[in-house]
């Protein structure tokens, strides 16, 4: 599905990745760990072409249309209500407005947000306005899903219901995903496929791992399967190797 | 209803009374000279004596007519360049310099140039309020699309938007919150361009009459017209406030 071979990204003169491989292949979860301030994110925004690779190649099996964005944090446009900002994506695709709305408002209800269809962003939860965000990508309906550390922003008991929530989707609807997170237990609670980026500038991947956790999974009993600890220190030597463990937290 | 001190807007009324009757005792009791400040009341007789003979209209008529279409031609204007000069960066180029030009400078020192180029009639009056109002919103509407929020525009991108449906749905929408946080100051620069056009030179119109009034060391009438100035402006505050409402229905929902 998606398929990123010797890919240097650079801001300026400063190279921040270097001859980055990795692969997503249909149907499977992959997640892309690292260190804060990484690169990690430049990743996906190279895949969506919002900035170009300095050199290397990135093949994507799917029309640009069919790649969802979820970003990290819950930017809506304030000035739309919560049903519109998810209809904005299916609008821009050339469904006529009222059929849009409706697949809109059944995209809320789906994600617990029936009856906020009329709200604006700024009468919602952060967590609210997260499902939207999240809404208003799945909408679309999606081939190849990326999402840059996206639950970041919310606390524990939600962050556990949303992520949860996406998991479900994701194993029924059999979707393509790329992760980008700092966050190890959240890679391994939801990825077949682990990449460790080393520490930057000039970071590149320096381990993949399988994830041998059967489907569907549970959030929480996740953590107490034996190969989720296992994976977890073998993750967080990697990592520590190539980096503080300050950097890992912030 | 039971009126109570608690409430701001009462404490402010009851300060303004309290003025009135200060400066009005003070008046009568001769301990200021009524030629230099004439008390509440006289002032308020000759703001009745014209609109009672009808004296004012023309003179209103004429200031309104100057300051509206100033201000609506130099929003329009204002916000065509400031569009035109955020997304055509040769113009930006060029125009960039002159905007800033203008803003440093008091405007109205142009108004006798308006007055040598385009007579004493209205024209040269909307001249001036235009070209203060133009460049006020101008640099509203610029730096408020150079500072639309990026993370909106790469949203709108990676839904599959492209330059249409980024002006529609993320510039626009800013834009109009720029435009209508400077609206007040722009249509107290409308007044100020219309009146100043009048004092230069003129044969109607408040600043026509202040002048008058001033020339003829009337300080009721000068007053008066201060007084009735300051309450149109606040009437447009108030259109202003409720049209920022309407339009950003969003933010006080």
């Amino acid at each position: 599905m998606l398929s990123v071979r010797n890919v240097s990204l650079a801001y300026g003169a400063n190279t921040i990745l270097e001859a980055i491989d990795l692969t997503v292949e249909a149907g499977k979860f992959a997640s892309l760990i690292g260190p804060s301030g990484s690169g990690k994110t430049s990743i996906l925004r190279a895949v969506t072409e919002l900035m170009a690779p300095h050199q290397g190649t990135i093949d994507l099996d799917a029309p640009l249309t069919e790649v969802g964005f979820l970003f990290q944090d819950d930017a809506l446009l304030p000035w739309r209500t919560a049903r519109q900002n998810v209809a904005l994506g299916l609008r821009i695709r050339g469904e006529p407005q009222t059929a849009a709305n409706e697949t809109a408002e059944t995209w809320l209800g789906r994600l617990g947000l029936e009856g906020f269809g009329d709200r604006y962003p700024r009468q919602l939860s952060g967590g609210q306005r997260k499902r939207v965000a999240i809404a208003q990508v799945l909408a679309l309906q999606p081939k190849l899903l990326l999402m840059d550390e996206p639950f970041a922003s919310l606390d524990a008991i939600v962050r556990t219901r949303i992520t949860q929530e996406l998991l479900d989707w994701v194993e029924r609807e059999r979707m393509t995903v790329l992760l980008v997170t700092h966050d190890l237990e959240e890679a391994i609670t939801l990825s077949d496929v682990v990449y460790v980026l080393s520490q930057g500038p000039r970071a590149t991947v320096r381990a993949r791992h399988e994830v041998a956790i059967p489907r569907p999974r549970r959030v929480v009993e996740t953590r107490e399967n034996p190969v989720f600890a296992q994976l977890l220190k073998t993750l967080w030597n990697e990592l520590s190797d190539s980096t503080s463990v300050e950097s890992v937290n912030a | 209803m039971t009126v109570s001190l608690n409430r701001p807007a009462v404490r402010r009324a009851a300060a303004f009374a309290f003025l009135l009757l200060l400066w009005e005792g003070l008046s009568r009791l001769g301990v200021i000279d009524p030629f230099y400040l004439p008390p509440p009341t006289r002032v308020a007789a000759v703001l009745v004596t014209l609109f009672a003979d009808g004296e004012i209209w023309p003179h209103l008529q004429a200031t309104f007519t100057a300051a509206l279409l100033g201000l609506i031609a130099g929003l329009v204007l204002g916000i065509v360049l400031g569009f035109a000069a955020a997304l055509i960066p040769i113009l930006a180029e060029l125009l960039e310099p002159v905007m800033i030009l203008l803003n440093a400078i008091p405007r109205v020192i142009l108004a006798p140039l308006f007055v040598i180029w385009l007579g004493i009639d209205l024209a040269s009056k909307v001249a001036l309020a235009l070209i203060l109002v133009a460049v006020l919103i101008f640099f509203a509407v610029y730096s408020g699309i150079k500072e639309v929020d990026q993370r909106l525009v790469e949203r709108v991108r990676t839904l599959g938007g492209g330059r249409a449906v980024l002006i529609r749905e993320v510039y626009v929408p800013s834009v109009t919150t720029w435009v209508l946080g400077s609206l007040k100051v722009a249509v107290g620069f409308a007044f100020t361009g219309a009146v100043v056009g009048e004092f230069v030179a003129s044969s109607r119109g408040l600043g026509y009459l202040l002048q008058f009034a001033q020339s003829t060391y009337n300080a009721a009438l000068t007053l008066a017209l201060i007084f009735l100035i300051m309450a149109f402006v606040l009437v447009l505050f108030a259109a202003s406030e409720w049209l920022e409402r309407w339009l950003l229905h969003w933010r006080y929902a």
